[in-house]
């Protein structure tokens, strides 16, 4: 049900090498940069380089497609939903009834582009950012950045539970489904349901009343304790100011209108 | 569609999502001991995972949203979780966005405060009615609670959507439009979980 976000943390390329603190850091400006970007072709030129992380980082192109897929079946609607309109507002391309159709022009269809292609670029970003390194040394470097103790703790236990939750819950599943139980559209089934997760969160409380002690009874306070330690040579560095260099050289070009081509395109 | 994506809205309305998501999580983690940690995760990791759970609706298959149920099951404590959930869930599942997790935050943490609230004050009435039992008052309550705070963060990603552009209006309808009929299973998930804890675990549910 739930894949590895960090299924290819074991393999050794410069990302990889890169201090997971300054990677994050220095990706989470990037998407910033490119999302609040409104230039076509600098989009373009974002998607590019984003690409180029993801090569340099070896993982797999097949791995990222098959996430990417189900982000692009979210965003591909405003492809058919932007351009065409049911104000009287463009071109009127179509009658039915008393409600008319009509196409916004091509700058609606550019305004889509760019909506999608941000959205595709921030999620194959986030691969070469989080997708390098070990989930719990993630967790540790968000510690180094000095997140909220609470919050990383939090992300910690529920990263950790999400997997044991939906084991539980598909075990729930069999069993309804080993006793004759189908999905429909009515009161049952939203009422079976409703009481199997119901179940399922009196049974994961009393397991973290459990674990709880277990953890204090072992010593534990509210702190990480991994072996990993980070140290930051200068090739970590150099790697982050690349990064944010290109990040804030996207907004200079779109002040600049370098490569604006296009035209600054969409309704802003 | 509820958590919205990366590039959609305005910049300015992502901005103002993470000022008011940070104000209410220092808020909230202010409150928060580090004895609550673990029962809190457990709490977001089935939230998160429930979330997954498709229900067969007419043609459209619908998903759990549970921000109502958060808020009256933690009180202000479900602000902190339904962070960690939406991040989480960018994260694992590429649902949403990275600059839109204050903004989704905002529509999905803010109605679960509100039912909360109904919740609370609900269950505290002191109303002699024939089903006056704190049971009964749980559930309708539960209901009245879950339901709206779906209904609240539709009309929030409505009129966020709205006002970063008029070519959104159309995604706003469609969004809306498709959303509607978990409103009723939300509202009917919640009343039933809560009389269904007020029945076999009553220290569950949220007392502060």
């Amino acid at each position: 049900m739930i894949s590895e976000i960090d299924r290819y943390a074991g393999l050794s390329s410069p990302i990889h090498r890169w201090d997971p603190r300054l990677r994050i850091i220095s990706i989470i400006a990037l998407i910033f940069s490119i999302v609040l970007l409104y230039d076509l072709s600098l989009i373009v030129i974002s998607t590019i380089f984003a690409i180029i992380l993801v090569y340099i980082s070896k993982i797999p192109f097949s791995f990222i497609l098959k996430r990417l897929k189900l982000v692009f079946l979210f965003v591909l609607p405003f492809f058919i939903i932007i351009p065409f309109t049911f104000t009287y507002t463009g071109v009127v391309i179509a009658h039915f009834g008393e409600i008319a159709v009509s196409y916004r022009g091509d700058e609606s269809v550019l305004f889509a582009a760019m909506i999608v292609l941000k959205a595709l670029t921030a999620v194959m970003l986030i691969f070469p950012m989080i997708g390098t390194s070990r989930i719990d040394i993630t967790i540790k470097a968000l510690e180094g950045l000095h997140l909220p103790n609470q919050l990383v703790q939090m992300f910690a236990f529920t990263y950790r539970y999400i997997f044991v939750l939906s084991d539980e819950f598909t075990r729930t599943e069999r069993s309804l489904a080993s006793r004759g139980f189908k999905r429909r559209t009515d009161m049952y089934t939203i009422v079976t349901i409703s009481k199997s997760i119901a179940m399922l969160f009196v049974k994961s409380y009393e397991r973290a009343d459990r674990v709880f002690y277990a953890m204090r009874s072992k010593g534990y306070s509210g702190k990480i304790a991994t072996l990993h330690e980070f140290n930051t040579r200068r090739q970590d560095w150099i790697n982050t100011v690349v990064v944010l260099v290109f990040a804030i050289f996207l907004h200079v070009a779109a002040a600049l209108e370098i490569f604006s081509t296009f035209g600054r395109s969409g309704g802003f | 569609m509820v958590h919205i994506s990366d590039g959609i809205l305005a910049p300015w309305l992502l901005g103002s999502g993470w000022v008011i998501t940070v104000a209410i999580l220092a808020y909230a983690l202010s409150k928060m001991k580090i004895d609550d940690v673990p029962k809190l995760s457990v709490i977001t990791a089935a939230v998160f995972v429930a979330s997954l759970i498709h229900i067969q609706f007419g043609p459209t298959s619908v998903h759990f949203i549970l921000n109502g149920f958060a808020g009256v099951m933690l009180g202000v404590l479900a602000y902190p979780c339904i962070f960690i959930a939406l991040t989480m869930q960018f994260f694992l599942f590429q649902h949403g966005g990275l600059t839109t997790i204050g903004i989704n935050t905002v529509n999905i943490g803010v109605p679960a405060l509100v039912s909360y609230l109904i919740f609370r004050t609900g269950t505290g009435l002191s109303i002699r009615t024939k089903v006056g039992n704190t049971k009964h008052r749980m559930v309708l309550f539960g209901a009245i609670g879950g339901g709206l705070a779906v209904m609240l963060s539709l009309a929030f990603v409505a009129v966020e959507l709205i006002t970063t552009g008029e070519q959104f209006l159309e995604t706003a309808v469609l969004v809306v439009g498709t959303h509607i009929p978990i409103i009723a299973v939300e509202a009917i998930f919640t009343g039933v979980i809560v009389g269904f804890f007020a029945t076999v675990a009553p220290d569950l549910i949220h007392k502060r």
